[in-house]
């Protein structure tokens, strides 16, 4: 069954293809309907989905490989962002010039990747006890939470609570049959692909993506034909590391400023995102990433801001409950032991 | 008791019975990570009862206790179809699209919240979290304690044994729907004001981590879980971002080496024998060991 | 005598995606007769154990338990029917004491709404408590009933779900391997314990692998092998059927050589 994470090529490219092809068709209609505004708001839901969908791979590769739901990965997300501000700030990279935000980044990503391997040291590797019970599964996920807590509320003593501008150099608006699309975030949209299509190719082609499938099927079994848990484990929080700290990175540039808070929006949309494609499947991932996006776009054009949270959060809910598997994901993950 | 004492009883008392809430769902092995929308639903029922109906307490207390019991007892059922992660993130939801609603809605006040005329002093609220206490206690002693704990164990061989699994469950959910309820309700009435931003994801996630940090094989789990995290803080005289960095340490702390929580039955059974024996009799668990 | 069969099974049917796990297995068991139910491994016993205590929906075929269609109750009710197991790996709750475990089996007959409120947990003179304590040192276990259950020896954890299966009081008895891991000494004791329950009227169906265990207590074998039935009749004569030699041994041809030769 590993087309939890990895989709076999077929179905794996039919899927997302009638999705992308449903997309557009959506953008058609919704144009012809309603012409550019909403086409406009498809645009920007689209773009803003690039975001979640980065965050929800991170979320989906743990839970489909370690059926561990890491609370810890939106604080990733805004680790990046603001150790990447601040560091700046503290003109630490005053020597890279005008690059100097790039290189800042950078390190912000390597700081979420960091503090990932820390959660992975105390949450994961310590808690392989199993006592075999129904709220056994949920050991690592509140040690994670309990991390949340720590990296959150650290960054608030470094930082201080205020929002901060990010300086970046350029900004660039791209006009496409009279759409606005950002340029940062049509970047975004298509690295935050790229990427994902790398991590597919990785986990389908190396030993290392053969080893993770393994232990996502089962754990024990892996060891005993000779994964080394131990050691293939600490990459997936890498991974997870590095998607967050990517996305958070993309956001920083997109908007030009960064908050302690700024994982907390993003992280419940990422969850949401992982939900809907279903838990474990990358591709539905990042389905779910565009829909939750377009979703919420939509939803504060037609029924106002504070309508967003109700609508992603209900439609949420009525799929666990009617379609737990979500849209690609297989029905096992996540469920415990039986 | 000077104010500032009181304000941290009253919080304790609210935050044992919406501990004791979450916890009886949890004894029988469900986890629930939408706390917060139960005891939103209790808060706002009573305050509108008592601001726009113009109830007295005696009234809006045991509604606001009914009408959580009664949304615990609806959303059971949908919420029972799914297990593991995906019932923690089904709760989860729940709560945030419950304090959705009431940010949105315009009859519960919207983002400004709603102001509670009639007053509740910290007796009764200390009066009442005796009672539910108490409550737990005696039912954690009943065979239904022994169902929702066997469930917990071993759900398949649960049913084996002839419990309903399901119903017990669906009764944890009302239960805990009313605790909650109850909770939200003593909130509104004491601190005279409720608002949505309170009900968040973040009061969820405490009131679940008080029940696991505290033990979830006895009734004394959110005791010690709630009690330590109220007043930890207080021992440590640390304030402001240090507080959380404190409990994320501990939580961290706990999982890794007593992830079964502060209280277990073992220590229980450990400090009753003491207790019974206090002049160094042989103790009765000591027997097969030989 | 078919008036006197308590638990009949008719042509049982069980596949996991396209491997036939129990093919048309059907045999009856008579009120107060001790059947053992041997079989290769993979030959489908547990499966069966699951089939008729109602884990596993049945594919096709009747379960009939004192005239009674049983196969499309719930779990819950065929233990109410009178139905009781015990499980090849070791299924007791690890986070209750021994004699909390045991309570768990009076459930059937405590579980209405006044007998769920009772407290069981404060008083030791309550009567179920002394029900359940009795039951233990009936089965000659001697251990402290408050102790966690997870402490104990495997022999007796083993005897104590056993005991946990007979306070439902009920009709029929399926143990899954009662014997398996325990000393020669304590399968006495558990055969003598079991033949003295028998002798009160209860049906015993035991899935085991020590054949002295089987001889000493049933008097009857069903033997499965790959999921069908091959042998059904006195224990006596389950070693020299030449289906049950050519299903453990592989030794057909050469048993059939021999038969032709001898006749």
């Amino acid at each position: 069954m590993s087309d939890a994470v990895l989709p076999r090529p077929w179905t794996a490219l039919a899927k997302p293809a009638l999705w992308t092809l449903a997309f557009c068709g959506l953008a058609v209609v919704g144009t012809a309907l309603g012409g550019k505004v909403i086409a406009q708001q498809i645009a920007s839901g689209l773009m803003l989905g690039a975001i979640y969908l980065t965050v929800a791979v991170a979320f989906t590769l743990t839970i489909g490989v370690l059926n561990f739901l890491n609370f810890t990965i939106p604080t990733m997300f805004m680790l990046a962002g603001m150790m990447a501000w601040g560091l700046n700030a503290a003109g630490l990279f005053a020597f890279a010039g005008k690059l100097g935000w790039l290189v800042a980044l950078v390190v912000g990503i390597a700081c979420s990747i960091l503090a990932s391997l820390v959660v992975e040291r105390f949450t994961y590797r310590y808690q392989r006890t199993r006592h075999g019970d129904a709220t056994e599964h949920a050991i690592p996920l509140v040690s994670s939470l309990g991390f949340l807590l720590i990296f959150e509320h650290l960054v608030l003593v470094a930082f201080g609570s205020e929002a901060q501008r990010f300086p970046v150099p350029f900004k660039a608006d791209l006009q496409l049959f009279g759409i606005v699309i950002g340029l940062p975030q049509l970047v975004s949209l298509l690295m935050a692909l790229a990427i994902v299509a790398v991590l597919t190719a990785v986990l389908r082609r190396t030993r290392m993506g053969r080893a993770l499938r393994t232990i996502a099927e089962n754990p024990d079994t892996a060891s005993l034909l000779g994964v080394d848990v131990g050691r293939v484990v600490p990459v997936v929080f890498v991974l997870s590391g590095l998607l967050a700290g990517l996305a958070g990175a993309l956001f920083t540039v997109n908007y030009g400023e960064v908050s302690p808070f700024m994982g907390e929006n993003v992280g419940s949309k990422a969850i949401a995102a992982m939900v809907l494609g279903g838990l474990g499947s990358i591709w539905g991932a990042i389905a779910g990433g565009l829909v939750v996006g377009l979703t919420e776009t939509l939803s504060i054009h037609f029924f106002g801001g504070d309508s967003v949270q109700m609508s992603v959060w209900g439609l949420l809910l009525v799929i666990i409950i009617v379609r737990p598997q979500g849209l690609f994901g297989r029905p096992s993950v996540g469920k415990g032991k039986m | 008791m000077s104010g500032y004492a009181s304000g941290i009883v009253a919080i304790l008392c609210i935050n044992l019975i919406f501990a004791y809430a979450i916890f009886i769902c949890a004894t029988a092995g469900q986890l629930n990570l939408g706390g917060a929308g139960f005891q939103a639903i209790g808060a706002y029922g009573a305050a509108y009862l008592s601001a726009s109906l113009f109830q007295p307490v005696w009234v809006t207390v045991p509604a606001a206790m009914a009408l959580g019991g009664l949304v615990g007892f609806l959303i059971s059922f949908p919420v029972l179809r799914t297990r593991g992660v995906y019932m923690v993130l089904a709760t989860y939801a729940f709560g945030e699209v419950v304090a959705g609603y009431f940010l949105k809605s315009t009859i519960f006040g919207g983002a400004t919240g709603i102001v509670v005329p009639d007053h509740l002093d910290v007796a009764p609220l200390i009066v009442a979290a005796v009672l539910v206490t108490l409550f737990m206690f005696a039912l954690m002693a009943t065979r239904f304690g022994l169902t929702l704990r066997s469930i917990h164990d071993d759900e398949p061989v649960a049913a084996i044994m002839g419990i309903n699994v399901r119903a017990t469950q669906v009764a944890c959910f009302t239960i805990g729907g009313a605790l909650a309820g109850l909770s939200g309700a003593l909130y509104a009435h004491h601190f005279s004001f409720v608002e949505a931003q309170y009900f968040n994801s973040l009061l969820s996630i405490y009131v679940l981590l008080f029940v696991l940090i505290g033990g979830t094989q006895t009734a004394w789990g959110p005791l010690a879980g709630t009690l330590f995290f109220t007043l930890l803080p207080e021992l440590l005289r640390v304030g402001g971002s240090w507080r959380f960095i404190v409990f994320g340490v501990a939580i961290v702390a706990m999982m890794a080496l007593r992830p079964e929580g502060i209280v277990t039955r073992a220590l229980v059974a450990r400090i009753a024998a003491r207790l019974r024996r206090p002049f160094g009799g042989p103790i009765r668990g000591a027997r097969h060991a030989g | 005598m078919p008036g006197n069969d308590l638990l009949v099974l008719d042509r049982l049917q069980k596949r996991f995606g396209g491997l036939t796990v129990i093919g048309d297995v059907g045999f009856a068991v008579e009120a107060g007769s001790r059947v053992a139910l041997i079989g290769p491994n993979g030959a489908g016993k547990t499966t069966l154990f699951n089939l008729i205590s109602g884990v596993y929906p049945l594919d096709d075929g009747s379960i009939t338990l004192a005239g009674e269609r049983i196969d499309a109750l719930p779990v819950r009710s065929r233990v109410r029917a009178g139905l009781s197991r015990s499980f090849q790996n070791i299924r007791l709750m690890p986070h209750l004491s021994v004699v909390e475990n045991v309570m768990l089996g009076q459930h059937v007959q405590a579980s209405s709404l006044l007998g769920l409120a009772m407290p069981i947990g404060w008083m030791p003179g309550n009567r179920w408590r002394r029900m359940a304590e009795a039951r233990l040192a009936e089965a000659g276990i001697d251990v402290d009933p408050d102790a966690e259950v997870s402490g104990l020896p495997y022999g007796i954890r083993k005897k104590i779900e056993v005991v946990r299966a007979l306070m439902s009081r009920p009709r029929v008895l399926m143990l899954d391997e009662p014997a398996a891991g325990l000393n020669p000494r304590e399968t006495a004791e558990l055969s003598a314990f079991l033949k003295g329950i028998a002798s009160d009227g209860l049906t015993l169906l035991v899935v085991e692998h020590d054949m002295a265990f089987v001889h000493d207590l049933c008097t009857r074998t069903v033997v499965l092998n790959f999921g069908r039935l091959i042998y059904d009749g006195p224990t006596a004569g389950v070693q020299d059927n030449p289906d049950v030699r050519e299903a453990y041994l592989g030794t057909r041809r050469v048993a059939g050589r021999e038969a032709g030769h001898a006749a």
